[in-house]
């Protein structure tokens, strides 16, 4: 009896669909990952505006101005769209060491800070420029939203930079980051995975990541095979869902038509 | 071995907040509200960098000349907080409080009020016809705008639910399909973040 | 008018200056912003979550388990010097470890899971009518899908049925948008309320 309460205590039943679904979603990343190391190498389709990412860069060399990357107010170093967009940060600063183009990355959270610091580092002594890092240009603004929004347009108004980057998690800020970036003629490229803010991105941005684009990428750009494996799980895992809703449909359809009472056998 | 503790940290964390989440257990819950409490600890201490950062960029661009007055304003702001909360304390009549309800409160909820310019500019630019989508896109959002607003239009009533149909079907299932790939995206990385395929963060792969 | 008013009136207008262009007036407030915003972070954090979180249950009450968060927010301090940044990697995959570990069943269920089953519905009504609106919601999600799904180019068929994707989505976008720009206003409408009225008595 005792163990019978301690098993149930142990394990939440409510949340089983959850965990078998994790199981079957963490087996096909897996499967992606280091089973298909060895076949046909994985490609991803165009995606609008990582192609401008170079040029964005380029620009900013030519005109001798800043490059400005921020991942928004919205987010933590917990959530996974900022390990995404820190892994296009990468992508990013490798190029700017090349090109001798200053990057400028404001954020709101000390954490992120530190481990941008730790990334852009990194990614200029990969680029084989180690002495062009400069610390002081990732810094921490504010934890207020609109101090830090205040600030990074400050920033913008002010250094005038020729390509902005609005990678991350954004909230209200967005739309003054981003109308601020437009005034001064900046390139931006925006992506976030806060629906909301995704309209005026697309209003304002010249190019914007939506949702899951933001995830594809840092693969695309990098052309890292682990991360191209999840994108192609990503897309098993859409086929999957593809087939469960058309099943679940025909299955309610035919239920209405028979009139018996819909079974709901798919909300779980 | 500089990177290879991270990593085992990084993993056990992951597989304990992973296999929690599906526990009731006492422990689980416990294990769970402690690490929450470690992730508010660690801010607070980063915070400390934070502000160095912060204090060191402002003293080098006014040891350059750039900016100097307002970034002293910036910096006596910042120090004259601390000061007061030491000396007066933080209660709701405190000198603390009144800088924070009358400086910083009406400032921030001014620089939030510039988005309905900002709204009005990104709209005029962005409502230009130039495509389908874009067609679409002002289509959509003047059928929301002109439901909501109270100017004589005929069959108010009918557009009115017309913008809700909208709302409810075409809109919420294109915002579904969103957020599931936002799902996905975030398990993947999620799950390359604790197998250690993801070291971004820990300056790349070595 | 008592001075709190007219300091945070002053404040209001010298921010909505920007609107017009950067000035020096701006750039003050926009410094005093920023500097009071990170001394408040500064304090409310130091009291509500060091006093009250840690050193207060760890020195008064002996709670020796906090020794373990304590620790890892000394390493974080780490960063401070080239010899003893490795530290702060530590307290840093605590944070990306447990939240990788939280969101992947978080993210799965509430964007994923409960996403998907809310958007099953029959296509034809009891009496055998067309469900219009499920056939809106089930061709809208699979068509968004495949404008998500980056295994294959947008060619052909499937270009076309993604493109029928981006369609929903520029609804959706568009739909949002006015939805804000409703909330944006009375947001200006508040703070112009504060400043005609409460600032410059124009208006009662």
């Amino acid at each position: 009896m005792d163990l019978i309460i301690l098993t149930q205590s142990l394990f939440n039943t409510d949340r089983m669909a959850t965990f078998l679904i994790s199981l079957i979603a963490i087996a096909i990343v897996l499967y992606t990952t280091y089973f298909r190391k060895n076949k046909k190498p994985f490609t991803i389709r165009k995606i609008n505006g990582l192609q401008a990412v170079e040029d964005a860069i380029g620009r900013a060399t030519e005109m001798a101005r800043p490059l400005l990357y921020t991942p928004g107010w919205g987010g933590d170093i917990q959530r996974p769209t900022t390990i995404a967009s820190m892994n296009i940060l990468s992508f990013v600063a490798e190029k700017t060491a090349q090109y001798d183009c200053d990057l400028v990355f404001p954020t709101h959270d000390p954490i992120i800070m530190s481990v941008a610091q730790e990334v852009v580092k990194e990614s200029y002594s990969r680029a084989g420029y180690p002495d062009r890092y400069k610390e002081d240009n990732i810094s921490y603004v504010s934890s207020s939203q609109f101090g830090y929004a205040a600030a990074v347009d400050g920033i913008i108004s002010r250094t005038k930079p020729a390509s902005i980057f609005l990678l991350g998690t954004f909230e209200a800020e967005s739309l003054i980051l981003a109308e601020t970036g437009t005034s001064i003629n900046a390139i931006q490229i925006a992506g976030t995975d806060s629906t909301i803010q995704l309209s005026f991105f697309i209003v304002a941005c010249d190019y914007t990541l939506i949702g899951e684009e933001l995830f594809a990428a840092s693969g695309y750009l990098s052309g890292n095979k682990s991360i191209l494996a999840s994108v192609q799980a990503q897309d098993i895992m859409k086929i999957m869902i593809a087939v469960f809703i058309v099943t679940a449909v025909i299955w309610a359809t035919v239920e209405s038509l028979s009139g018996t009472p819909l079974s709901y056998w798919w909300k779980f | 071995m500089n990177r290879q503790i991270p990593l085992i940290v990084c993993f056990s964390f992951g597989l304990i907040m992973f296999l929690q989440y599906f526990s009731n257990h006492t422990i689980a819950r416990t294990m769970n509200l402690a690490i929450l409490d470690y992730w508010q600890i660690i801010f607070a201490f980063t915070l400390v960098l934070g502000v160095v950062s912060y204090i060191k960029a402002n003293m080098t661009k006014i040891s350059r000349g750039i900016d100097r007055p307002y970034l002293i304003v910036g910096l006596l702001g910042m120090i004259s907080m601390p000061i007061m909360a030491l000396i007066w304390g933080i209660k709701a009549d405190s000198p603390f409080m009144w800088m924070f309800e009358n400086v910083q409160a009406p400032m921030a909820s001014t620089v939030f009020a510039l988005l309905a310019f900002f709204v009005a500019s990104a709209s005029f630019r962005g409502f230009r016809a130039r495509s389908m989508q874009a067609s679409i896109l002002l289509g959509a959002a003047l059928i929301i705008l002109l439901s909501r607003s109270n100017l004589p239009i005929p069959y108010t009533e009918h557009l009115s639910e017309f913008a809700d149909w909208i709302r409810n079907y075409p809109s919420m299932t294109a915002r579904r399909a969103i957020l599931i790939g936002i799902g996905l995206g975030s398990l993947t990385t999620s799950m390359r973040v604790i197998l250690g395929i993801e070291r971004t963060w820990l300056g790349g792969e070595k | 008018m008592d001075i709190s008013t007219i300091i945070a009136g002053l404040l209001t207008l010298i921010i909505f200056s920007f609107l017009y262009k950067d000035n020096p007036f701006y750039k003050m407030a926009e410094s005093l912003l920023i500097g009071v915003s990170i001394g408040y972070v500064l304090v409310i954090t130091w009291s509500n979550t060091l006093m009250d979180m840690l050193f207060e249950p760890l020195f008064s009450n002996a709670e020796l388990s906090l020794i373990i968060p304590l620790f890892l927010g000394l390493f974080m301090l780490g960063r401070f010097s080239d010899k003893t940044v490795a530290l702060s990697r530590i307290p840093i995959a605590v944070m990306i470890g447990s939240g990788a570990g939280i969101a992947i069943p978080t993210m799965l269920y509430n964007r994923t899971i409960k996403q998907l089953t809310a958007s099953v519905m029959p296509i034809f009504t009891e009496s055998g009518g067309l469900n219009i609106s499920g056939i809106v919601v089930i061709v809208g999600l699979l068509s968004t899908l495949a404008y998500f799904y980056f295994s294959r180019e947008h060619k052909g068929k499937f270009g076309a049925f993604a493109k029928l994707g981006t369609y929903f989505l520029m609804i959706f976008f568009g739909t949002t948008f006015g939805y804000t720009v409703m909330s944006r206003m009375s947001t200006f409408i508040g703070r112009m309320e504060f400043l005609l009225s409460d600032f410059l008595k124009i208006t009662q």
